[in-house]
């Protein structure tokens, strides 16, 4: 036998289809998917909101306590306080709309879609939140009086924190297009 | 690129050539479970490729090139999905119902036992592919292509000549 018989074997008869698409299992997978992706955004939401309104009322509190005159520091309470607030009015605009999408599987699949695009928009809040909060403590040791190379330290720290915020922010991004791509799988024929 | 014109080439993408990405997935992965694997992960690597694709050549050869370097990485993987035996796990992807040919069972378990990138060449070389773009391809020189491709079909004349004997 030659190689041209064993080349027609595999024209003729390799274009058939030699796999099907499992619709149950992939709905179980983006379910799967769906429920991690939301139990991290709660979590990491309820979070940022506890964390927000104690170090908001610890800042106001020492300054009330101590009587100090350093303004950045009480805009910085009220900057936590807004973000605390921020945070809780997205949670529940997002619960809310969670309530939007049906029992499908795309339905689940949009909805878990939606929650990675809240994860990725909730990452880049936690990131450039950085830049206010930085500036304000910076301008705070500033006012107080503070040597150059404590206010340097934590300007770089803040620099720090930025950059590192990005890798956590490049992984929501990828979920979110895994996601996606999940969503083309649908539309093939079956 | 647009979110929303990435998406329209992936589908269309996934409907015109998955029977492509499917050959490559079956010469490659064993395992139902490694299939998926595979599966996934081209389709996920196909997906951020769309952004870099400039249309310099065909969209088949490029399919090729993003899930056979894909392909070739994965196995490579010393550890690939590993599961409990107990656990019962669901497939994304599922045998066809469609009964195949005996002989093409036998023609993917003979290139299942090439290297990596003899695998490769020997899907392109079935696949009508010239020298010129299997080197594009897989990025080796079109003269080494050509002592590894009539390796693979020696080797394989030499194999099919054993099956039919044992037929016979």
């Amino acid at each position: 036998m030659k190689f041209e018989e064993m080349k027609t074997i595999w024209d003729t008869t390799n274009n058939e289809m030699l796999f099907g698409i499992n619709e149950q299992a992939m709905h179980n997978m983006i379910h799967a998917k769906k429920e991690v992706g939301q139990h991290i955004t709660n979590t990491s939401e309820l979070l940022w909101i506890v964390v927000n309104i104690i170090a908001g009322s610890f800042v106001l509190g020492i300054n009330l306590f101590k009587g100090s005159e350093n303004v950045f520091m009480y805009l910085m309470s009220a900057w936590m306080f807004g973000t605390a607030f921020f945070l809780l009015a997205s949670r529940v605009r997002r619960i809310g709309a969670s309530k939007n999408f049906d029992r499908t599987m795309l339905g689940d699949l949009e909805h878990a879609i939606s929650v990675a695009i809240y994860q990725e928009r909730f990452s880049i809040l936690g990131r450039w939140n950085i830049v206010p909060i930085g500036t304000l403590v910076a301008l705070g040791l500033w006012d107080s009086s503070q040597s150059i190379w404590v206010l340097a330290g934590v300007l770089v720290f803040f620099i720090l924190t930025i950059y590192a915020s990005g890798f956590e922010h490049r992984i929501y991004k990828g979920r979110r297009k895994e996601l996606e791509s999940l969503k083309a799988k649908l539309a093939m024929p079956k | 690129m647009k979110e929303k014109e990435q998406k329209q080439i992936f589908e269309k993408w996934l409907i015109q050539y998955r029977a492509l990405v499917f050959k490559i997935v079956k010469a490659y992965a064993n395992s139902l479970e490694d299939q998926d694997d595979l599966f996934q992960e081209i389709s996920i690597q196909l997906w951020h490729s769309i952004s870099s694709f400039k249309g310099e050549s065909t969209p088949v050869t490029w399919i090729y090139r993003i899930s056979l370097n894909t392909a070739i990485k994965w196995s490579r993987k010393s550890t690939k999905h590993q599961h409990d035996p107990l656990e019962k796990v669901e497939h994304v992807l599922q045998e066809s119902q469609i009964p195949i040919d005996p002989r093409l069972d036998w023609l993917y378990a003979q290139i299942h036992q090439l290297d990596e990138i003899d695998r490769s060449l020997a899907l392109l070389l079935l696949d009508d592919f010239s020298y010129k773009e299997m080197s594009n391809i897989l990025g080796i020189s079109e003269s080494y292509v050509g002592v590894k491709i009539n390796r693979i079909k020696k080797q394989l004349i030499s194999k099919l000549n054993t099956y039919n004997n044992h037929e016979i």
